[in-house]
């Protein structure tokens, strides 16, 4: 097979590898086995037959040189024409640096580790504390923010959820209305179904399901467009313009969210109890009359204001997660979509994280 | 009386994690020149600008542009020095989300109460000053590299700053484009009195435009004074660049060491 060229064993105990006419990639990926080999005996590349050679060649070469050096053994380049001995001298690789870096114990590592994580949770809080400052009290000192810029977040983040806010929702409501039903059905229970699904989505689910769609949506959103703007430098720019970015970045967003997810979380409830509704009339034969005095004899304002406490809550989550990611970023194109997707995660666990201390709290 | 200098870094120590980019750096750059920082590239250059203007905070060492000292972002006395200068960033930097008028309009809208008329003339006049009239209407990304940094120049010039700082207003640029660039910083020096700092390695830019040069290599200042000087100097790393030679640090080759080579036909 060409490209194999045979090795042999001299008197001298030398191992001599015949290097073929034209040295190039293909015949240096066949010597896998000596760069594996344990250099134990004096190397020798005859280039007798050599017509030319390739970086490869040269690479190959300067490596087994430097172990055959670092196991005390010796490599020898036998009969090699002038010219090739000139290329093979222009590829020398650099020598490598000697690396000064002492590899890190187990408890050094945990410690590097704990720092960064401290050090990471000092940024986040920063940028949660800089987020809540500009939006509120720092209005009164400066309000770097663009002219609509308000108006045009809210139709963005608030409005044009609201399809898929509702879709879902109603969804969900559906289905899970019907999985109860079923359970309600073999009780007699199916009046129940009314109070069941309104406060679930009332005061869970209305304001969880919206804050993980707008966790997808504005979160991913928010952390995207910062970090391409800090990747572009246009964040630096604001900065030497005496514009706050967080106030001219976040801040409107920070206030359409807060606005908007409110109204979202009641779409959403509405739109749930809207199919449990149907699955009640559709599947449990209730009347509208029954759903709707059931649902409002259970429901207290309580519930109502739980949901609306979360979803701002929740709102307040997205906005300042997505902006810490979207600050933090560091590198290129590539380091926005790893930011962005870490945000998206980020964000659906503190708000899961959150609505369970709500469940205790409120 | 001797004049307070523009710009004064005392001493100035910057670094990234574990690796320290500028190394005691004190310089003074002065009133109405137009300043060039040299060197090779990772030299320090353009964290040198970015420190003056406030966007790296140094680990030592104090700055000062116009009097004032920019430590503390969003004070009122950071304020007034960032409205009293231009930054233009290597790539722009434009905000992507406006259109280039709108960009120019930025500052103005934000840092003044002039009546939207009077800002639409100043953006006027700024995009007539670097030639782009004709793109008010146009988003960043509709614009070619030269046409950015022109329009990035404009917002730069929105306030009417005292000092522009130009970080490699040259880099992707055609020779032509460059030249053109930089015929446009002369006129604003010589026609506004701005005194501009440009951040380069382009050796035609530095020898068409700069009054005095501050040279850095390894982090470290070498030279600060007029191009003439750093020209006469004969020996380290500040006549080969001029000689465009790379005086980067002579890669080490080991491979008689390696190997024997014997019976060369």
């Amino acid at each position: 097979m060409e490209g194999i060229v045979p090795a042999m064993v001299n008197n001298e105990q030398e191992l001599i590898i015949l290097v073929p006419e034209h040295a190039n990639r293909v015949w240096v990926g066949t010597q896998r086995p000596l760069v594996m080999l344990a250099l134990s005996r004096p190397l020798v590349f005859d280039f007798s037959s050599t017509l030319s050679l390739d970086s490869s060649t040269a690479a190959l070469i300067y490596n087994l040189g430097r172990r055959c050096k670092a196991s005390g053994s010796t490599l020898t380049i036998r009969n090699i024409k002038a010219d090739l001995h000139s290329t093979l001298t222009a590829w020398q690789p650099p020598s490598p640096v000697s690396n000064t870096l002492t590899r890190m114990g187990m408890l050094e590592d945990l410690g590097t580790a704990t720092l960064a994580f401290i050090e990471e949770c000092k940024e986040a809080l920063s940028v949660c504390a800089e987020t809540l400052y500009w939006s509120t009290w720092g209005l009164f000192k400066k309000r770097d923010i663009r002219k609509g810029a308000l108006g045009e977040q809210m139709y963005q983040l608030g409005f044009k959820a609201l399809g898929i806010v509702g879709l879902l929702s109603f969804l969900i409501g559906m289905v899970l209305a019907l999985q109860s039903a079923i359970q309600l059905k073999q009780f007699g229970a199916g009046s129940f179904l009314a109070p069941m699904i309104g406060i679930a989505m009332i005061r869970e689910l209305g304001p969880l399901l919206t804050a993980i769609i707008l966790a997808g949506r504005t979160g991913s959103a928010t952390t995207a467009e910062i970090a391409t703007m800090v990747v572009g430098e246009e964040i630096d720019a604001l900065k030497t313009m005496g514009i706050n970015p967080i106030q001219y970045v976040v801040t409107p967003k920070f206030w359409a969210i807060t606005v908007t997810m409110p109204f979202l979380s009641i779409v959403s409830t509405a739109m749930g109890i809207a199919g449990g509704f149907l699955i009640s009339l559709l599947y449990l034969e209730l009347s509208a009359s029954l759903f709707w005095q059931q649902l409002v004899l259970n429901l207290f304002i309580r519930d109502v204001m739980a949901g609306i406490l979360k979803s701002i809550a929740f709102s307040w989550l997205i906005v300042m997660i997505g902006a810490y990611f979207g600050f933090k970023v560091r590198g290129g194109a590539e380091a926005v979509g790893k930011e962005t997707t870490s945000c998206v995660v980020a964000a659906i666990f503190a708000i899961i994280v959150a609505d369970a201390i709500f469940s205790f709290v409120i | 009386m001797q004049e307070h200098p523009l710009i004064r870094t005392k001493n100035i120590v910057v670094g990234y994690g574990s690796r320290t980019v500028l190394d005691d750096v004190s310089i003074d750059i002065n009133r109405g020149d137009i300043t060039a920082i040299l060197g090779t590239s990772g030299c320090g250059k353009t964290t040198l600008l970015k420190t003056i203007v406030g966007l790296i905070s140094p680990r030592a060492g104090s700055i000062e542009i116009l009097g004032h000292s920019l430590v503390e972002p969003d004070s009122d006395e950071s304020l007034t020095v960032l409205k009293k200068i231009g930054v233009l960033f290597q790539n722009g930097a434009l905000i992507g989300s406006l259109s280039i008028a709108d960009n120019v309009a930025l500052p103005l809208t934000l840092h003044t109460d002039l009546p939207v008329s009077i800002i639409t003339e100043i953006v006027a006049i700024k995009l007539s000053q670097v030639k782009l009239s004709h793109a008010a209407n146009l988003l960043p990304e509709e614009l070619s590299g030269g046409m950015r940094k022109r329009a990035a120049l404009a917002r730069a010039l929105a306030l009417d700053p005292e000092i522009l700082f130009c970080d490699e207003p040259s880099a992707g640029l055609d020779p032509v484009t460059s030249a053109g660039l930089d015929e446009l910083l002369l006129e604003l020096k010589q026609s506004l009195g701005i005194s501009i700092v440009v951040v380069t390695h382009e050796l035609f830019s530095i020898e068409a435009i700069a009054d005095s040069i501050i040279f850095l290599h390894k982090g470290k200042l070498l030279y600060r004074g007029e191009l003439s000087g750093a020209q006469a100097i004969t020996q380290g790393p500040i006549p080969n660049f001029f000689a465009r030679v790379d005086s980067q640090d002579s890669v080490v080759h080991n491979a008689d060491e390696l190997f024997t080579v014997e019976n060369v036909s």
